[in-house]
């Protein structure tokens, strides 16, 4: 029984974590994006090129790390991808004549410093790096 | 007919913006791929090549330049180096497309365009973007493949979404002149006969796709159909050294329909699909008709499952039946594989795959010029891969 208790505190703590962990990445967008939400299955429509646009919110191009913690997380929390399952993805669709594949940049500031200066970008950070000049989008 | 696509596309890159842009404001991007594959088998030889004593005689590599000259518009083109056993060994145009997305529901592209039918068409031949080694070849036979996956023509596309909580519905409606070239791969077959196309086989061809993404995250469900037109081409029969008789090879005017579904979610994946194929064909020499008998029903199911984030591993288990032979032909009217596979990433650029195949049955995989001492019935293949792509 104790160990039955043990173990149900262990997976809370966890899912603890795992929540905490989520709200480490948030969606940043260019300020000319009219949306201030966004939808988990229009951000994977975005992200994964099925998708180019957002409901009443306009032409929108994804931006992309190249690696790291931040979009691993970002994958695996709202696109449900990992990195190698995500690009194979990419793959298909720039070899197949059917998309091009999307900025990616070297770290945070790049991304926001893109974000920032491009009409319609749209990116993900960590939420504790400075995110002057771009809008961020609530995902629903 | 070509000519004017290719004028068309010239046309669209012309009327661009062309005030001094740079090549990052025209967003241009190159990319690429190569693999290298190896494959071993027993009893019988695959794909023309000497695989009882292992082959490495299948290299591909791919290259394409795109640009983005304003949001909506897009230009392309791409070349593709392919070797397989004794035939390829050369460079060809994959596509070269210009591609005006006006929204998501609708968009329109032309020039030598990829042909979205059955479930991956378009991206059979990209193989950095699945795990298998080898996509099941009752549907996706390797051979056959290049002439199979773009053509002169268009493709319009778009997304609708059908209702709250219906899910949304990807359209594809095409439409063009199929080239299958004398010297190709489908043609194996007839060339080891003695039979050769001096112009090869072409005509045109329409088709729609409907891909339902399903409320179910994850679940797509969809199906092709394709309509081609009568065809017909000269064919050459040398029956005998010195001996060439003129004929033509004439094929009616057929549909080839497919069923299909992909379930992804996190780490696992199932596919599955089914398609008909019997064309009506028949080779024509004087006093000499030969009825080519197709009327295939060919079908897979497959899974795999991400064990890390570099290591995934799948099964599947692809089928074929050619109704149109007796079955007193035995293994030769069918073909039956069982797979299992791995595929490794190493980084984002490199990558290896492994595969096992049980074959059972002659209808694939097997050329006569290869196996002179007859075709046996059962064959275990192994496939080794390696890639890289940028």
């Amino acid at each position: 029984m104790k160990k039955l208790l043990f173990v149900i505190l262990l997976l809370a703590a966890a899912s603890i974590f795992a929540v905490h962990a989520r709200a480490q990445v948030i969606v940043i967008a260019n300020p000319s994006v009219k949306a201030n939400d966004i939808s988990k299955s229009d951000l994977r429509d975005v992200f994964t090129g099925a998708s180019t646009a957002l409901p009443g919110g306009g032409n929108v191009v994804p931006i992309l790390l190249k690696a790291g913690t931040v979009h691993e997380e970002f994958l695996q929390v709202f696109i449900g991808k990992n990195d190698s399952a995500y690009r194979a993805g990419w793959r298909s669709l720039v070899f197949s004549g059917q998309a091009s594949m999307p900025k990616s940049l070297d770290g945070d500031a790049a991304v926001v410093e893109f974000v920032a200066h491009n009409a319609g970008a749209i990116g993900y950070i960590a939420k504790a790096t400075p995110h002057e000049g771009v809008k961020v989008l609530t995902v629903k | 007919m070509n000519r004017l696509l290719i004028g068309a596309m010239a046309l669209a890159l012309w009327v661009t913006p062309a005030t001094a842009q740079s090549l990052d404001d025209l967003n241009i991007q190159i990319h690429g791929y190569a693999t290298q594959g190896f494959v071993y088998s027993n009893q019988n030889n695959v794909f023309t090549t000497n695989s009882s004593n292992g082959s490495p005689a299948w290299t591909e590599a791919v290259m394409n330049v795109t640009a983005l000259p304003t949001p909506k518009l897009r230009v392309g083109v791409q070349a593709r180096y392919f070797l397989l056993g004794n035939f390829g060994n050369e460079i060809a145009l994959d596509w070269a497309d210009a591609d005006y997305k006006v929204n998501d529901k609708f968009g329109v592209r032309f020039g030598k365009v990829k042909i979205p039918n059955n479930l991956f068409n378009e991206t059979q031949d990209i193989d950095p973007s699945y795990m298998w080694a080898l996509l099941p070849q009752s549907v996706y036979t390797l051979p056959d493949r290049n002439s199979m996956l773009s053509q002169y023509g268009g493709v319009v596309y778009g997304t609708v979404k059908i209702g709250e909580n219906l899910g949304k519905v990807e359209y594809r409606g095409w439409g063009g002149n199929q080239i299958i070239a004398g010297s190709d791969g489908y043609w194996i077959a007839l060339r080891e006969a003695g039979m050769n196309l001096p112009n090869g086989l072409s005509g045109m061809d329409y088709g729609a796709a409907l891909h339902w993404k399903t409320p179910l995250t994850g679940l797509m469900i969809g199906g092709s159909d394709i309509r081609r037109p009568a065809w017909s081409s000269p064919l050459t029969f040398e029956p005998a050294p010195g001996e060439l008789l003129n004929g033509s090879m004439d094929v009616k005017a057929f549909n080839e329909w497919a069923v299909f579904g992909i379930y992804e979610k996190n780490k696992v994946m199932v596919a599955g699909e089914y398609n008909k194929l019997a064309p009506e064909i028949l080779l024509s020499f004087p006093n000499l008709p030969i009825p080519f008998p197709v009327d295939k029903r060919q079908w897979y199911g497959m899974a795999s499952y991400k064990v890390t984030g570099k290591l995934t591993a799948g099964i599947y288990d692809s089928q074929q039946i050619n109704h149109a032979l007796p079955l007193s032909t035995g293994p030769a009217r069918s073909s039956k594989d069982w797979v299992a596979s791995g595929r490794y990433d190493f980084s984002q650029f490199l990558y290896a795959k492994a595969e096992e195949h049980f074959i059972d049955g002659t209808d694939n995989y097997f050329d006569t010029g290869t196996n002179p001492n007859g075709i046996k019935p059962t064959t275990k293949l192994m496939v080794l891969k390696l890639g890289v792509s940028f």
